[in-house]
């Protein structure tokens, strides 16, 4: 383009200013030429690319796609092209790599000829049932002419016609099934009308009679078959006696085509219900709904591909931790985390054992199963659920706490635990929390000066620091609760979701009831209570804390947090979901 | 049945017979190439690498040394396409490691190349399973379309004289790694590809 354009101005040029003026318009062009250039190139990536499909990507092309790989794809042939590569080179190079499946117009060979063909082949059939059906209603309409050559039919027509026929037909028409007697009614009307027309002048005679001779041959074939299908009714039998018998020899065909046709409607019913039945199963079993942006809607059933990729029916066994296990690891964690929180220590233990199964390593699921071992009593079988926390996360907190916790009160290995907490208080953001861990790293220090056994001691059986108060029923529960009930009051470190710090059972509790929740209620044995907390209180109604029924009451003290010490931090109980 | 009936009659009542197979003629290879489409993932690409000779390539490792290919050579090679935001590469990469740390002292190098990342997240993703085999990024993506990368993790078995012999889309075990380091070591050539969990790459 602009090399034309160059060349015009060129001969304008040596015409007009001659050589210096060249020269000016060759300094104007050149940046432009380069510019031209370079968009050459951009233009020619963009074709290169919209041939070619995006490997990542559902039908775009690379040039089309905004993905990374489109981009990186974009680059490569930028680069093949300033190596002097053709484009038809760098095509049968991302061929090489990514097989035939690149292109977005496979080449017409072997299967992919299908995809070429079978267009023009589809095309060519249509056209060539279009002319099979035409010439067959064609066929079909010369049949009936020729059929109705019967003059004496014809006559007949014109004579009944002309006796005012169509007026009884119509009348007896109302009680008669056969649609040839229906049609001839109408046909007979038909004529009747016409002739009305033709004398009231709306139609020339030329049309009136290429109409009227048209009409007369159609209700010439209907009582030819009127004459066949029907040679019983008395009409027919009356005004044409010469057609019975050739209707007795047709009539054997006619039953016979009036079973296929039934035949036929009923193999398209069942059919139509079997493709039905199909699609819906396959349909159902195929689709999905979208968990992400990547994933497919089709899938499990029929490719085995699961959300984002290969499923586990076509993968190797043994190995998977697809998508759909992550996702259920996801809502076990999210389990087990809630039965923590309640101390259904069965429910939790079960689910956080399932994720250790899927994942071994699994960072929460090993401390939170630390935490609940501890809570038992295991201690060294929570140190090693701690310990493969922190092998895969040495920093996760509810490890470093469990296993800090764990050291200091239970193996009295004052050293590691400090380092433990250490490394929790630098990654802990500041508060309460943190202050809490501080304190029991003050409390290390100074166990450590005045000797190990007896600070472990006191620390196991430390003294005051209490919580006490009475637990009511509230207004609304005047019916006793069941012998077999157990009251559960609680101390959490924050909210009602925080983990338990302390928690205190009564069994076949009589309210109101007074409570004193003391050290010895702390879930970690040995540990004070210290500082704020949130105080609730819960009646479990069948004695077993691994059901939460809808029939527990529950309670909050109303002024949470407390500080530990206080006294009369009385709790009102009501009904599960009331205010 | 047949007798006294003229033979256009006869020709009609064949006709029904004769429309019905022309019609099961034209729909069930339609019905069988539907079929067909449903049953592939139409994400899935098969590669033409395997048995071929595999591309060279230099990598830049997160050390800041160079490695290219032919460094390699005499070696048999697992290469392993991963980023750090692919959860099946997570759920390999303590396999891969646990592979290396058993055969690093033989003619086996595992090479890692990371696509389509950030080098504070790859580094991340190392350290989290200290990972101690050596690792590099791919930054233009060259590498990766070079070796027609579409899903990751994604590994190549490279036998020590340079021939593709295995290729894995989705994470791998190390029994699996194991046997197809070995195979790659003798030279068998796999005939197909695996497949397991995989991430479309972006």
């Amino acid at each position: 383009m602009t090399r034309n354009l160059d060349f015009r101005f060129w001969i304008l040029d040596l015409r007009k200013n001659g050589f210096a003026f060249l020269f000016f318009l060759n300094l104007l062009f050149l940046p432009l030429a380069f510019a031209a250039q370079t968009v050459d190139l951009e233009e020619q990536v963009r074709r290169i690319a919209a041939e070619l499909r995006c490997p990542v990507c559902q039908n775009l092309s690379a040039a089309d796609s905004p993905s990374e790989l489109a981009q990186q794809m974009r680059g490569v042939i930028l680069e093949q092209l300033k190596e002097g590569k053709t484009p038809e080179q760098i095509k049968a190079y991302f061929v090489s790599k990514y097989g035939e499946w690149v292109l977005l117009a496979p080449t017409p060979k072997g299967f992919s000829l299908l995809v070429w063909v079978l267009p023009f082949v589809a095309v060519g059939a249509g056209i060539i049932f279009v002319l099979f059906v035409v010439r067959r209603w064609v066929h079909k309409k010369n049949r009936l002419q020729l059929a109705t050559v019967e003059p004496a039919l014809i006559e007949r027509v014109q004579r009944e016609v002309a006796a005012g026929k169509p007026l009884q037909v119509e009348l007896e028409a109302e009680d008669i099934q056969s649609p040839l007697l229906q049609e001839k009614a109408r046909l007979y009307a038909d004529l009747k009308e016409l002739e009305f027309d033709y004398k009231a002048g709306k139609l020339s005679s030329t049309d009136y009679q290429e109409l009227c001779r048209d009409l007369e041959a159609q209700a010439a074939a209907v009582l030819k078959e009127l004459g066949s299908s029907a040679p019983a009714r008395p009409v027919v039998q009356r005004s044409a006696p010469k057609t019975q018998q050739a209707a007795t020899h047709k009539e054997a065909p006619e039953r016979e085509k009036a079973t296929y046709r039934g035949w036929r409607l009923a193999a398209g019913g069942v059919f139509l219900l079997l493709f039905g039945i199909t699609l819906g199963v396959f349909l159902t079993k195929s689709l999905r709904p979208r968990l992400s942006d990547q994933d497919n809607i089709t899938g499990d059933f029929l490719t085995g591909t699961g959300p984002g990729g290969i499923g586990t029916s076509s993968g190797m066994a043994g190995m998977e931790m697809g998508a759909s296990l992550s996702k259920d690891i996801a809502s076990l964690l999210a389990q087990g985390r809630s039965a923590f929180e309640r101390q259904e220590w069965p429910a939790a233990i079960q689910a956080f054992r399932k994720i250790l199964e899927a994942d071994a390593n699994h960072v929460e699921a090993n401390s939170y199963m630390g935490l609940v071992l501890a809570q038992a009593g295991h201690v060294d079988e929570a140190l090693a659920a701690f310990d493969r926390a922190l092998a895969t996360d040495p920093n996760f907190p509810i490890a470093l706490w469990g296993k800090g916790l764990l050291l200091y009160r239970a193996k009295k290995d004052t050293a590691h635990a400090r380092e433990l907490f250490e490394r929790l208080v630098g990654l802990m953001p500041a508060g309460e929390e943190r202050k809490a861990v501080q304190k029991i790293l003050g409390e290390m220090t100074t166990g450590a000066d005045g000797g190990k056994k007896t600070s472990a001691e006191t620390k196991l059986r430390p003294a005051g620091k209490t919580i006490r108060g009475t637990v009511s029923l509230g207004p609304k529960l005047n019916s006793k609760p069941p012998g077999s009930a157990v009251l559960f009051i609680i101390a959490r470190s924050s909210g009602s979701s925080g983990p338990p710090l302390a928690v205190k059972k009564i069994e076949g509790p009589a309210f109101p009831i007074r409570y004193i929740l003391g050290p010895e209620d702390s879930m970690i044995p040995g540990r004070a209570l210290a500082g704020k907390v949130f105080v609730s209180a819960r009646l479990d109604q069948d004695g077993n804390p691994t059901t939460r029924g809808a029939g527990d009451w529950v309670g909050e003290y109303g002024k949470n947090p407390v500080e530990v010490g206080t006294e009369g931090v009385d709790i009102t109980l009501q009904r599960l979901g009331e205010p | 049945m047949r007798f006294e009936r003229d033979p256009k009659l006869d020709t009609s009542l064949n006709m029904p017979w004769r429309r019905v197979m022309i019609t099961l003629a034209v729909i069930l290879p339609l019905i069988g190439l539907l079929a067909y489409g449903f049953s592939r993932d139409p994400r899935y690409i098969n590669t033409p690498l395997i048995g071929r000779q595999a591309p060279p390539f230099t990598l830049t490792l997160f050390d800041g040394k160079k490695i290219s290919l032919d460094d390699v050579t005499g070696k048999t090679v697992f290469l392993n396409f991963w980023a750090s935001w692919c959860p099946p590469c997570r759920a390999e990469a303590r396999d891969l490691e646990a592979v290396w740390q058993k055969v690093k002292d033989s003619d086996v190098v595992l090479l890692g190349v990371d696509i389509q990342d950030t080098e504070e997240d790859a580094l991340a993703f190392l350290r989290e399973f200290n990972i101690t085999y050596p690792n590099g990024r791919d930054l233009s993506g060259k590498v990766a379309v070079d070796y027609g990368v579409w899903g990751i993790p994604e590994t190549f078995f490279i036998d020590p004289q340079g021939r593709i012999t295995y290729k894995h889309v989705g994470s791998l075990g190390s029994a699996l790694i194991t046997a197809k380091i070995d195979e790659a070591r003798r030279g068998i050539v796999s005939a197909k590809e695996g497949k397991g969990t995989y991430q479309p790459i972006r």
